[in-house]
């Protein structure tokens, strides 16, 4: 096999008119606990005594349970409860009752036992199933289509495709008799409690959440405990023991929430040098049994159409329901857009290069094309179709805009006697490095060394912190977490002040850790602390944060080659620039951007949920026939942290997502000759368009 | 409901147990340790006869196939199952009693009845290597082996990498150099699979890495991180360094 990476490449390129991150150096802080296997995530703890919940769930898209035998369940050694509550499932995983039992085994046996009789209904698997036929155009795109130098019609679809988180969702409960612990896998550890009280039977201010690690949410673990949590409650408060409810990993396949699917109709009118005169776009979002949630977001700020969407509708079928996936709505929509776009440059015999600098909103992105451009070696980009060989290489490009939050939220930081630093908010790390960043913001605004930090996150208790979603976490929390460490510093330095008779604290400073007077060393930091009060000191917030300017923009860059023989794509080299403000953790941030594009990749052309269109039931709700892109499929990915004049914090985890699967697709587009306008762009789709079938399956 | 794979584990998923260390060379079979085919079929085929794991003993030369090393260690097979029974296990160098029915996993009692859940399980039938332990000297996914087929053996788990001091082996400490770890819940497989790779290959090309480490998963996304670290950590330049600013 070739290897694709080139060893002369940086991973890591800084632009010169980068800004310096807070912190270049920094590693996670969670680092060795998670090298180790001593961090102990929800799905750990296995309490002693605890009884394990087990789901009884509809095996089929769609199904009425005729008959079940729940005294041969309940007969099962270690079987404590079997109870079945629903008839009728409307989806694959959908739940219909569950057992408690003294161990996963037990309950596993229980199912088994139960001997459930279904009788199956009719299914709607896909939105094709429900939209039977595209909508007729409006008289105004009638119009403009009419008269049309050129026009382009194209249906655009991304399939279901489920988060994956590797940590399954749930959460265990250690019974404690007048308390419980709560220990949950979420992205919200305050939403995490709603209601637990209820199921335990137990005043709110008895149950702690501890979320200190999280294996992975992507935005399926927002909006309080999950059901699966909700059930191990229950039966701790029934029985008044611990109790332990995770899902496996065929139901984390089918029923903790999807990127749903989606299909975008596009009706363009354009002249020969790509103006657009006229058109519409319509959209469709596969919501399965939701009534919502299925957004396909085209025009979110990248490029300016002119055109108007004409509308969009959430569709249902015999499926699970969406949660926000990393970027909801966006990559779906910026998927056929990108692809659009370079089918319009085609139609011209225009160089998409040209054509998106020309269509995009602001410089920002065409300082990035250029920039990108030059490290992907666009100049080396052959013709689309052009090219005739076995192995065809293609390149695209993507681009990619997001939205910020405002500072908001608590924070505290706490000084002791002997030097060392708590840095405290309600928020929590799903791997995003937000322990780090809180860590780096806190030191840096306090002036002494990462290592005196420590971070207290992942627990209910703690000042009121953001849930892990809309990449709003660090532009809320990291401000506000820098004004606690302020407000702390000052306080550190009055007491400094008055102890050396000096009338004015702002002669003082801390620096490196060590406090200055006039610019000049003072005293040690051991020393400046000594002097505090017994308790330490406790800084809050005062609500003085604030964000700079920054943005959200983003352009990639993907070089791939396409197999002509096996329909086959291999991505060569991404090059992700991102526009994320100013940098607190740089390591942190980079990793963000290139799992982004790990993502996107494997979303462009790998991951679908396959139904199976009789039955309804999702046939790889697993990890092998699920695919997700693995080491050897790995292309070389350079992040590049645009920072340029920014000095706000912004958020990096979703925006570089938006991006990838529309450049993926336009860089087959250019290596084939064909578009293939469906997600993943799997080899038999490949060489459907080859042969000029369209690219549909 | 869709079939559980434990209860009826199709015998050739058990050639999804990767073998990293060839026979005879470092970290191979051949080493101390090990299950004999003959002390083995004894074993599961008391518990099958009971047991939903009749298909399994019927099965054995399949099952056994990559563990026949010549003779069993220590004091012949056993007779166990189809209650459970107490072993023990050779894990980390300590000697570890733990009570298992006949069909529990080896990462069921590491996890469920040790405490032990630095290996982790996500797909639960040998597909994401998140459960990767040495057995042996040989790379296996815990899930895809039974607890008293490890009876014998030496299993090292990422717990034991670090030296009794704490010091942490050259790929812990180079996962957290190159931020080879996001949400961190397939990291302990990929360490013990890099370290797995480092046994058998002193000095990886990307190439290697790259294929040694396709048996494991990671959601987040960190592979261009981890191929870096098991680079330094084998002594080479991370191919993909930082050369901008």
């Amino acid at each position: 096999m070739l290897d694709h990476t080139p060893s002369d490449m940086p991973t890591t390129n800084r632009p010169a008119n980068a800004g310096s991150s807070l912190n270049d150096s920094a590693s996670r802080l969670d680092g060795p606990a998670k090298v180790t296997g001593a961090a102990k995530y929800g799905r750990d703890m296995h309490l002693p005594g605890a009884l394990y919940i087990a789901f009884v769930r509809c095996p089929y898209g769609a199904a009425t349970l005729d008959s079940f035998d729940e005294d041969a369940a309940r007969a099962v050694p270690g079987v404590v409860e079997v109870e079945v509550r629903g008839k009728e499932g409307k989806f694959h995983g959908q739940t219909l009752g569950r057992i408690v039992a003294e161990s996963p085994m037990a309950g596993k046996r229980a199912l088994r036992a139960l001997r459930c009789r279904w009788t199956r209904k009719a299914v709607r698997t896909s939105i094709a199933d429900s939209v039977d036929a595209l909508p007729e155009p409006s008289d105004r795109a009638s119009s403009a289509l009419d008269g049309a130098e050129l026009k382009l019609e194209a249906v655009y679809t991304t399939p279901v495709q489920p988060h994956s988180c590797l940590e399954t969702h749930g959460g265990a409960v250690e019974w404690k008799g007048d308390k419980a612990m709560v220990y949950a896998s979420t992205q919200g550890t305050n939403a995490a409690r709603e209601g637990l009280d209820k199921h335990l039977n137990l005043p709110q201010s008895s149950v702690e959440v501890v979320c200190e690690y999280v294996g992975g949410g992507f935005g399926s673990k927002l909006g309080g405990p999950s059901k699966e949590l909700q059930a191990a409650a229950a039966a701790a408060g029934k029985y008044k023991r611990s109790a332990y409810g995770f899902s496996n990993r065929s139901e984390e396949q089918i029923d903790t929430g999807m990127r749903p699917s989606s299909q975008t109709l596009a009706r363009v009118a354009f002249t020969k040098d790509g103006t657009i005169t006229g058109g519409e776009i319509h959209t469709w979002g596969g919501v399965g049994v939701a009534r919502g949630g299925g957004g396909c977001n085209v025009r979110a700020g990248r490029y300016k159409l002119g055109i108007k969407k004409a509308g969009h509708e959430d569709v249902g079928h015999n499926g699970g329901g969406p949660m926000p996936a990393r970027a909801p709505s966006f990559p779906q929509g910026a998927f056929a857009e990108e692809l659009l776009v370079d089918e319009i440059a085609f139609a011209c015999g225009m160089d998409p290069l040209a054509l998106k600098r020309k269509l995009v909103g602001q410089d920002v992105y065409r300082e990035m094309f250029d920039l990108g451009a030059k490290m992907i070696g666009w100049e080396k980009r052959k013709a689309t179709g052009s090219q005739t060989g076995t192995v065809r290489i293609g390149y695209g490009i993507g681009t990619a805009s997001w939205h910020s939050a405002s500072p908001g939220g608590e924070a505290a930081v706490v000084v002791h006697q002997d030097g060392s630093v708590e840095a405290l908010t309600g928020t929590q790390d799903p791997g995003t490095g937000t322990r780090t960043t809180m860590g780096i913001a806190a030191a840096s605004s306090l002036g002494v060394p990462l290592d005196l930090v420590a971070v207290r996150i992942g627990r209910s208790g703690l000042p009121r912190g953001p849930a892990s979603g809309g990449s709003s976490v660090t532009p809320m929390i990291a401000p506000t977490m820098m004004d606690a460490a302020e407000h702390a510093k000052e306080q550190i330095l009055e007491i400094v002040a008055t102890a050396a008779g000096a009338p004015d604290a702002r002669a003082f400073d801390i620096v490196d850790g060590v406090i200055t007077r006039d610019g000049k060393r003072h005293m040690a930091w051991a020393d400046a602390c000594r002097r505090l009060p017994a308790e330490g000191i406790t800084a809050r917030n005062r609500g003085r944060a604030a964000n700079g300017k920054g943005g959200n923009e983003g352009v990639q860059f993907v070089k791939l080659s396409v197999d002509a023989e096996t329909g086959v794509v291999h991505p060569l080299h991404v090059v992700a620039i991102q526009s994320c403000g100013r940098v607190i953790f740089r390591k942190g941030a980079e990793s963000q951007v290139i799992g982004a594009v790990i993502q996107g990749l494997s979303n462009a052309l790998f991951e679908r949920q396959v139904f199976d269109r009789n039955v309804g039931t999702v046939l790889n709700d697993n990890l092998e026939a699920y695919k997700i892109l693995g080491p050897y499929d790995m292309p070389h990915i350079e992040p590049v942290l645009w920072t340029h004049g920014q000095t706000g914090v912004r958020g990096i985890g979703e925006p570089p997502l938006v991006a990838t699967s529309g450049a993926v697709a336009c860089a087959v587009f250019n290596a084939v000759g064909a578009p293939v306008r469906d997600l993943p762009m799997t080899p038999d789709r490949v060489l459907g368009a080859l042969a000029g079938k369209g690219g549909r399956s | 409901m869709p079939e559980d794979p434990k209860l009826h584990r199709p015998v050739a998923r058990n050639e999804g147990t990767r073998l990293v260390g060839e026979p005879g060379g470092p970290g191979g079979p051949g080493g101390a340790g090990g299950v004999s085919r003959r002390s083995f079929i004894k074993t599961v085929g008391v518990s099958a006869a009971a047991s939903s794991l009749a298909a399994a003993a019927q099965g054995a030369g399949v099952l056994g196939a990559h563990l026949d090393e010549p003779e069993a260690k220590g004091s012949g097979p056993a007779m166990l199952g189809p209650e459970a029974a107490n072993i023990t296990l050779n894990i980390n160098g300590k000697s570890t009693p733990v009570r298992v029915e006949p069909a529990t996993t080896l990462l069921e009692a590491l996890r469920l009845h040790l405490s032990m859940t630095g290996a982790k399980e996500v797909c639960d039938r040998g597909a994401c290597g998140a459960c990767s332990v040495l057995v042996d000297g040989r790379l296996v996914t815990a899930c895809m082996l039974l607890a008293v087929d490890c009876i014998g053996s030496k299993i090292v788990t990422v717990e034991g990498l670090a030296s009794a001091d704490g010091k942490l082996d050259p790929v812990q400490e180079m996962f957290i150099k190159h931020d080879a770890l996001q949400c961190g819940f397939c990291t302990p497989g990929f360490v013990v699979a890099s370290r797995a790779l480092l046994n058998t290959t002193p000095k990886p090309t990307l190439t290697q890495i790259k294929r040694a480490l396709s048996g494991n998963i990671c959601r987040c996304g960190t592979y261009s991180n981890m191929f870096n670290a098991v680079l330094e950590a084998s002594g080479q330049a991370p191919v993909m360094d930082q050369k901008g600013a």
